[in-house]
């Protein structure tokens, strides 16, 4: 098991008083909060702050922790030794409802957890679940095909003996054929189980696209970059252009410009009333690599009467 | 844990239009109607109707009560807390998605 450095986790010295570690821990989880940051790993940094001060920012468990970690050097395989914790006295509860925590605090501040006791015996009891929250990320491609994707969740549970553990689950999800960014989808009965006689909650899901190689979205709209050679721009043509329910011959008005975007009509995202698919003109120049193809630039600069910078004056 | 076997789910989609009562919106989310009060009367949220007795939020409204609660609870932040944040969250989320606009059309 590795030791954790919760030190270096928040940031600080060793010498910090209580105030410096309750500052240091409130600007990190701002900054690392997954509402508040996006970022792949915020989420992970964010419970990893959490966990160093639940011990950091807890005076006792901060000197047991000092203690235990007086003679370790980073890299090390850690043991805590027997009875390490003896002779400390916790006032406080152990660790937090629903969160998850590294196997090092499991090992170390396992014994301080407080057990928690399912409502038993009185009265018969009946709440219904609660819903639970998540996102997912669909590619692009799904959202057309309507594919099934199996999604992780981590579920905080309490077992028979009352400790909370962390559940793997996975699930077989249909994709909605259609749904947008940010919209919801609802998984009936799929949240936390009910008590009694009342059903699960629900889970929901807010959608995300991950970036795809292709196609940019807007809305229901789609985007894709079309390489084009200066005489189909100039001269018109009728151009292979792939989307995503397959590919299509678009035509190329003539004196067409870098960045012009057409239409093809409902080649978006489906929907009641499907999106569009915009091809955007990019003009790629042909390489001069060989003498024919100089010469072909060179004829065009002495044939044609073309000022690139006219606009700039004289 | 695997749910070997397991059945797919095919999840419905929640309809951009779709509302739900106050009850429902403090079961989903497990919170006092008291704290979706609050809420409303700081602008977090939007209640749809004249009197309490009728309120109906919209269906998106979960997501946003569940954040509101995440952020109440990590970030140790006050009511009035939760309504900036909120708000700048939308704000970032709505520059972002122009920003990503106007990347696509460059």
């Amino acid at each position: 098991m590795e030791f954790k450095d919760y030190y270096a986790v928040l940031g600080i010295d060793r010498s910090a008083t209580q105030d410096e570690v309750k500052r240091a821990y409130r600007k990190l989880a701002r900054k690392f909060h997954p509402d508040v940051n996006r970022e792949q790993g915020a989420e992970d940094k964010f419970k990893e702050v959490g966990e160093a001060f639940e011990v950091i920012g807890d005076p006792e468990k901060r000197a047991a922790y000092d203690q235990l970690g007086e003679n370790w050097k980073p890299g090390e395989d850690f043991q805590p030794p027997p009875n390490w914790d003896a002779g400390f006295e916790f006032s406080g509860g152990g660790p937090g409802e629903g969160r998850d925590y590294s196997d090092f605090f499991e090992q170390v501040f396992a014994g301080m957890r407080q057990r928690q006791h399912a409502p038993r015996g009185g009265a018969e009891f009946h709440a219904r679940g609660e819903d639970h929250h998540a996102r997912i990320v669909v590619d692009l491609r799904d959202v057309f095909q309507g594919a099934t994707r199996t999604i992780s969740l981590r579920v905080p549970e309490i077992d028979e003996s009352g400790h909370l553990n962390i559940r793997d689950r996975t699930l077989n999800v249909k994709i909605p054929k259609g749904v947008s960014e940010g919209q919801t989808i609802r998984l009936k009965g799929q949240g936390s189980p009910g008590i009694g006689r009342l059903p699960a909650g629900d889970l929901y899901l807010e959608v995300s696209f991950k970036p795809d190689q292709l196609y940019r979205v807007s809305g229901r709209d789609l985007y894709i970059d079309l390489p084009v050679a200066p005489w189909e721009a100039v001269l018109g043509a009728s151009v292979k252009t792939p989307t995503p329910a397959g590919a299509v011959m678009l035509k190329i008005p003539p004196n067409s410009f870098q960045g012009r975007e057409l239409r093809i009509k409902g080649r978006g995202l489906p929907a009641g009333e499907p999106g569009d698919l915009y091809a955007v003109l990019k003009i790629v120049l042909p390489p001069a690599d060989t003498d024919r193809a100089k010469k072909a630039y060179e004829d065009m600069a002495r044939d044609l009467a073309f000022d690139p910078r006219a606009k700039f004056g004289a | 844990m695997t749910e070997k076997g397991s059945p797919n789910h095919h999840p419905e989609i929640v309809e951009a239009g779709a509302t739900m009562t106050l009850d429902e919106l403090c079961l989903s989310c497990r919170v006092e109607a008291g704290w979706i009060l609050e809420l409303v009367e700081h602008g977090a949220i939007e209640a749809i109707g004249r009197s309490r007795s009728d309120w109906q939020f919209s269906h998106v409204t979960i997501v946003r009560v569940a954040k509101a609660k995440r952020l109440e609870r990590d970030l140790a932040l006050n009511m009035p807390g939760v309504a900036l944040a909120l708000e700048l969250l939308d704000e970032i989320d709505e520059l972002r998605s122009r920003l990503k606009a106007a990347e696509s059309r460059r």
